[in-house]
């Protein structure tokens, strides 16, 4: 141990050696960790008034937790059901958003890779980043003006006459997966890409020269190899658009919630942070669950997110 | 033969379509904010209009919200870019059995849920003040200084990602080769190291000042009463949508779209350099040339540009004043088509009823808005001259 930092010095100098190890020291226990385990400290405690914290009365307890499940003692239904519901419907929408994704990106991802050449495929590649720089907020804002009650598509379908009631797609959640969809398509698609680009050309022409045809290639080829890339894109595409907030916010219908808008209202409206922190650990983790299932369900490996 | 046409008409058939739902949206926000409907919308047009733009000049709020969100920014870049290149350095070198969990420790805050980062962020700091006896005023309960803390924990790991990528290309010979030359360690890492990660960092700063502009999800937690630029926006869209953001979107469309191309471009330019010693002539028609040959990005960013500048010359001296009263006169004569077209209804119907009597049958009160209804007919004969815009108008706001 002595060794190997006395090496680390020796090998950066000492300026370098300090200033590395307090930068990553700081960022990894001061920005990340500590403040999870906080969050997972403070979701197991009672609301309580400042002064009572430290007290007696702050003890370790399982109510937040609870609440979810049961809701208030006095409800009628015997369990919290607008809370689960929303959960359930949010993982679900999420799982459907991310599969949607990858069967939308996965062509482009696929083109982009291994048919387009040149300066051809660096404008595609640029005519992606930039939708992605403009501000989340706006890109629902878009989709407001598309599908709102007297937005684009339903002026277009009344003028073509096919409908004389507006349709109300905001109500039935449609706007909602299409902006969830299209804030992630970068995300998806990058790292296919990349997955996809280091397949050796000469395996598809030689499966090719075989007869095998294009969907197969597709099937036992190319996806396969390019699974790393899959993991990585559906797993960020299923946790970004289960945690979105401002998509819901701006999109979400008036009767359906997404369950960061629970989260949300729990800190902003009831002002119960430990409830809300408790909630949030219940996202994190069943998002987690979920995400290493699966991954464990197609056989890919974790820790290639993000190369 | 000919599956191999149907192949490739399919393709760009299928990429038509998916350009057209990735830049659609952003088109269609970016018509609305000339038009002057107060709800943003293509169709029906009313007049080309820059009214939106004038209104967004005068929001003192959304201007406030700016300032923060660029303040915010750059602590955001300083602080994730030295956490990145610190932690990039960190894993070039640590041992690789303990690789694997800290790659994953210092990437996991990207896919952690902006709310949940938030949340611990705010919890966190609120643990520590108490901890440590600081009141409600401290830097702790400071938004600003929440957000940066909330925003630097996955931004670093974006820094990271983007620097690591550039990393794993240099040569550590050039660093020993310095150090056996008598170069001390941070001479070699400020004249090698450095200069070669000069890219990298560069766009690892962009990376993250844009990252940090955009947040929302964690922001909205760490931010306590203070605004950023986002937040205002999002506010704003939730309050009730008018044109005025689809202005802000406009200006942020154009921005983005030539930093984006400006950037391509000197990419390209670089390349182009290395690959044939620019011919850098004497004239500056040759320097010109030289700038811009083989460089469709640079040719179009400066078209962008130049289309801006133009589109701004023209907004000033644009008004949409004639262009709104033709529009209210032709409602008007609408209006007063419509009523004429009662009044020669209005005796056959008289006929058949024997006397003044309603005539509302036959006509749908509700088809046209109530114009058909008598009673709405008198009040709206001495409004309509004062050219107050009739029910009509109202049904199309809707």
């Amino acid at each position: 141990m002595a060794a190997a930092v006395r090496k680390f010095i020796e090998k950066n100098g000492v300026g370098m050696a300090v200033f590395m190890t307090l930068a990553v020291t700081f960022w990894i226990m001061v920005l990340i960790v500590l403040p999870q385990l906080t969050m997972v400290d403070f979701s197991f405690r009672f609301k309580l008034p400042p002064d009572a914290i430290g007290g007696p009365q702050d003890q370790w307890t399982t109510t937040n937790y609870e609440y979810f499940i049961k809701g208030n003692p006095g409800n009628s239904d015997g369990w919290n059901r607008v809370d689960v519901t929303v959960f359930t419907r949010t993982l679900i929408a999420a799982f459907f958003v991310t599969v949607f994704n990858f069967i939308v990106c996965y062509p482009i991802a696929y083109y982009m890779a291994k048919v387009a050449t040149g300066g051809w495929a660096r404008m595609l590649a640029l005519s992606l980043v930039v939708p992605y720089w403009i501000n989340e907020i706006l890109r629902a804002f878009a989709f407001r003006i598309i599908f709102g009650d007297a937005g684009l598509i339903n002026t277009m379908l009344k003028t073509l006459g096919l409908i004389t009631d507006s349709i109300d797609f905001i109500r039935a959640d449609i706007a909602l997966y299409a902006g969830l969809g299209y804030a992630y398509i970068l995300l998806m698609i990058f790292p296919l890409y990349s997955a996809i680009e280091s397949l050796d050309r000469n395996q598809v022409e030689a499966a090719r020269d075989m007869g095998s045809p294009w969907w197969r290639i597709h099937w036992r080829i190319v996806m396969p190899f390019a699974k790393p890339g899959i993991t990585a894109g559906c797993t960020m595409v299923f946790m970004l658009s289960a945690g979105a907030l401002a998509a819901p916010q701006i999109l979400g219908g008036p009767s359906s919630l997404w369950f960061t808008q629970i989260i949300y209202q729990g800190f902003f409206e009831y002002f119960n942070w430990q409830r809300g922190a408790a909630y949030a650990i219940i996202l994190l983790g069943s998002c987690m669950i979920i995400v290493l299932s699966l991954t464990k369900l197609f056989g890919g490996k974790m820790g290639e997110i993000g190369r | 033969m000919r599956a191999r046409i149907l192949a490739r008409g399919l393709t760009g058939l299928y990429l038509l379509a998916f350009f057209g739902f990735l830049f659609g949206p952003l088109f269609i926000m970016v018509v609305t904010a000339l038009n002057s409907s107060s709800f943003p919308r293509i169709a029906p047009w009313d007049c080309l209009s820059f009214e939106w733009f004038v209104k967004l000049a005068g929001d003192e709020r959304l201007q406030s919200g700016l300032l923060t969100s660029l303040g915010v920014g750059v602590a955001v870049v300083m602080v994730s870019v030295a956490l990145g290149l610190a932690g990039a350095l960190f894993l070039t070198q640590i041992r690789p059995s303990l690789r694997t969990a800290y790659y994953t420790l210092i990437t996991a805050p990207i896919l952690i849920p902006g709310v949940v980062l938030g949340i611990s962020t705010l919890i966190f700091w609120d643990r520590t003040a108490q901890l440590l006896g600081f009141g409600t005023d401290s830097i702790f309960y400071n938004g600003i200084f929440l957000t940066v803390a909330g925003q630097s924990s996955f931004i670093s790991s974006y820094c990271m990602l983007v620097i690591i990528s550039r990393l794993q290309r240099f040569d550590t010979g050039q660093i020993e080769a310095a150090l056996d030359l008598g170069a001390t360690n941070t001479q070699a890492f400020r004249k090698i190291l450095l200069p070669f990660l000069k890219p990298a960092i560069i766009s690892a700063a962009v990376i993250a000042f844009l990252a940090s502009f955009e947040n929302y999800n964690t922001t909205v937690f760490t931010i306590s009463h203070l605004h950023t630029f986002t937040t205002i926006i999002s506010q704003k869209v939730r309050l009730g949508i008018d044109p005025s953001i689809s202005a802000v979107a406009f200006i942020i469309i154009v921005l983005t779209l030539i930093g984006a191309l400006l950037y391509e471009g000197m990419m390209k330019r670089g390349e182009l350099k290395k690959a044939r010693a620019l011919p850098e002539g004497p004239g500056a028609a040759a320097v010109l040339q030289g700038f811009f040959k083989k460089n469709p990005a640079m040719i179009m960013s400066v078209m962008v540009v130049v289309a801006t500048i133009f589109g701004i010359w023209f907004a000033i001296g644009h008004s949409a004043d004639q262009c709104k009263a033709d529009l209210r006169a032709e409602k008007l004569e609408r209006q007063r088509r419509l009523e004429e077209q009662y009044r020669q209804t209005l005796p056959a119907a008289g006929a058949e009823e024997s006397g003044g009597a309603p005539a509302s049958q036959g006509l749908g009160a509700g088809t046209f808005g109530n114009v058909f209804d008598p009673k709405n007919l008198e009040g709206q004969a001495g409004v309509g001259e004062e050219g107050e815009p009739p029910a009509t108008e109202e049904e199309e706001q809707q």
